[in-house]
């Protein structure tokens, strides 16, 4: 049986390995001087004791690169239109499901060993391009600290693993309960898209409490200082006691301070034509506060994990519908 | 129901399925004893290919029993490495050459014969190397009931397999088979909508009409059950108590009737003819295409 899907799909299997060889050299060639670009900076910027300006100052990879990284995103969508949407519906379309299905073996082995290595290949795949990615991007990571960001959060790590199995998944079990092919590829782009939006844009926010950190007020609205590539959720100020800095509990004036609606208390008035930058202290005065809602550094891999273990649990149960589709359906 | 002492390959009682509101089957009760060739005769829509589908377990019935091979029908190696299923469109992977469909049943049967396929294939002069889809009509069935035989099958269910074949591949995929049936141990149910495409291979019958059996048996023992009467316009009421009427045709000057007989017929009117087995099949037909009057209805219910 193995070497029936190996036949069926080797050609697919050679177009993969030619991509993702075509890709590693691209990504190891610009890497490597993308790395030694990074290092010599580095040193130079130490020298000046410039290094705390270097994400301003360097400019690393090219936008061509970046395009390039941004449409590994599509990798797992590929994998599910290629290899997991066709794997089933083609043979019930052509009906050389009733071939395969009159051969001494059973369905559920039949299916078994073709989802089996159509998975494994779509792990095998994905993983091998976010590797590349992951190790193509540290000096970027290094440098501008933004690996929450959607489009490097989605692309390096695990998750990528994990979305190229449930694109297959999707795939298989929409073709085996649509039995045709093209809209087995239609509802797999459709649904993928739409999962992996909804679940980065809703969902992702909330895998953990965010930490809230208070700080003064002050003209040059200083951030405190926080370590590592954190994702900033929020920002703004809040009134005296917590209360929302827009709050009516003053009939006076309503200013825009960084994003922030804030009505101010009467004191404060007279400020915003005398003197603008003192409203920042009038405010401080009054109990007004500064804040940052943000998922720490260090809860990276704890996020890549939860979203990983999401898609991975969704293709579990995407595999099970096709299984049962196939063994409770007629031919 | 028949008059042998051959232990039935195929056996089913009520057998019934349902596609949604439309039933494909209904009350199917046939018995297709071993080394039969069984012509699988109706016309298009009559239940064929569903009775094929449910007999090679590639469809589950929702009313009654199956026993194939003395089996349920079950999607597993022991029940599927005794029959052989040829479809109707003849799937096979377009873009693999006969070789590699050799080689995927050497993979995905435990018995199995490919050098029987290669021989036969080079007897035929049909290349091993080419992608399947480039063959031709012809070429492509006598592959597939290879590849089906190689399987060494003791039943072989063929869905309207010379259909699509011009008169000369159809005369070599018949042979072919009737090749494969003289070797003993082999009972084969194919299916046609046309008896003449099988009436010289078969030695069993099973007639679908409207979703329904009307005939199965031994050809002859059906032959001598059955005798056309041919006389003059006359009251045939007699005749209709005492056998079976299965198609009558009556002109103003003459009356034809095919009966089922229930012993000797003794009018003086008419005169008595043995049946071909063309008039026994068309005669079973025509009686379900021209709507059946209450006589016929009691009559076929007569008869399952």
């Amino acid at each position: 049986m193995t070497w029936l899907v190996w036949r069926q799909h080797r050609n697919q299997a050679y177009i993969a390995a030619a991509a993702l060889a075509l890709f590693a050299v691209v990504m190891l060639i610009t890497g490597r001087q993308m790395a030694s670009q990074y290092h010599s900076a580095l040193i130079s910027c130490a020298a000046t004791h410039t290094c705390s300006d270097l994400a301003t100052t360097l400019n690393l990879g090219s936008p061509v690169l970046f395009l390039l990284i941004n449409l590994t995103l599509l990798v797992p969508c590929l994998l599910g239109v290629f290899w997991g949407g066709p794997l089933v519906a083609r043979e019930l379309e052509t009906g050389t499901a009733q071939f395969a299905w009159t051969q001494s073996i059973s369905r559920s082995r039949w299916l078994a060993i073709k989802v089996g290595w159509a998975m494994l290949a779509a792990a095998a795949w994905g993983g091998a391009v976010s590797a590349l990615v992951t190790w193509w991007s540290s000096p970027v990571n290094a440098l501008q600290h933004q690996n929450f960001r959607a489009g490097q959060f989605d692309v390096q790590g695990i998750v990528p693993v994990s979305y190229a199995l449930f694109a297959v998944a999707l795939g298989i079990a929409a073709g085996a309960v649509l039995r045709r092919t093209v809209p087995a590829l239609a509802t797999t782009i459709g649904v993928f898209v739409a999962l992996r939006v909804v679940i980065a844009s809703y969902v992702r926010p909330h895998y953990m409490t965010a930490v809230t950190k208070t700080y003064r007020l002050a003209f040059a609205h200083p951030m405190p200082s926080i370590p590592g590539s954190y994702w900033q959720v929020s920002r703004g100020i809040v009134g005296p006691g917590g209360q929302a800095a827009s709050s009516a509990a003053h009939s006076g004036v309503g200013v825009s301070i960084n994003g922030t609606l804030v009505t101010l208390p009467p004191a404060c008035n007279s400020l915003l034509s005398q003197d603008p930058p003192k409203i920042f202290s009038c405010l401080a005065a009054h109990g007004y506060r500064a804040f940052i809602t943000y998922q720490p550094a260090n809860r990276y891999w704890a996020f890549q994990g939860i979203e990983a273990g999401i898609f991975a649990l969704l293709a579990a149960a995407l595999v099970a519908v096709s299984v049962i589709v196939v063994l409770r359906r007629d031919a | 129901m028949m008059a042998s002492s051959d232990p039935a390959v195929i056996q089913t009682r009520a057998l019934s399925k349902r596609y949604r509101t439309v039933a494909a089957l209904t009350d199917c009760t046939i018995t297709v004893p071993e080394g039969r060739i069984s012509a699988l005769i109706g016309p298009n829509g009559a239940g064929k290919t569903t009775l094929l589908r449910l007999l090679a377990g590639l469809a589950r019935p929702t009313g009654g029993d199956i026993a194939v091979l003395g089996t349920a029908p079950r999607p597993d190696p022991a029940f599927l490495a005794g029959i052989g299923f040829l479809a109707q469109e003849i799937p096979l992977y377009r873009r693999m050459s006969a070789a590699d469909h050799i080689r995927i049943g050497a993979h995905l049967n435990a018995r199995w014969d490919g050098t029987s396929v290669r021989q036969r294939l080079e007897g035929l002069g049909i290349p091993l190397g080419q992608a399947v889809g480039t063959l031709s009509g012809g070429q492509r069935a006598q592959l597939a009931l290879a590849l089906t035989l190689a399987k060494r099958p003791r039943l072989l269910l063929l869905d309207e397999p010379v259909a699509a074949l011009d008169p000369l591949a159809r005369r070599q995929f018949l042979a072919h088979l009737a090749e494969a049936a003289a070797g003993g141990g082999l009972t084969v149910l194919l299916s046609s909508h046309l008896l003449s495409d099988l009436e010289r291979i078969c030695d069993h019958l099973v007639l679908l009409a409207g979703s329904r059996v009307q005939l199965c048996g031994d050809v002859d023992a059906l032959l001598a059950e059955h005798q056309i009467l041919v006389g003059p316009r006359k009251d045939t009421t007699a005749i209709e108590r005492d056998h079976t009427l299965v198609h009558a045709v009556r002109t103003p000057r003459q009356t034809t009737l095919l009966i089922r007989r229930n012993g000797p017929v003794i009018d003086p009117a008419f005169e008595t003819a043995d049946v071909s087995l063309e008039e026994l099949v068309l005669g079973y037909m025509g009686q379900h295409a021209d709507g059946p009057s209450p006589a016929h209805l009691s009559a076929i219910g007569g008869d399952q």
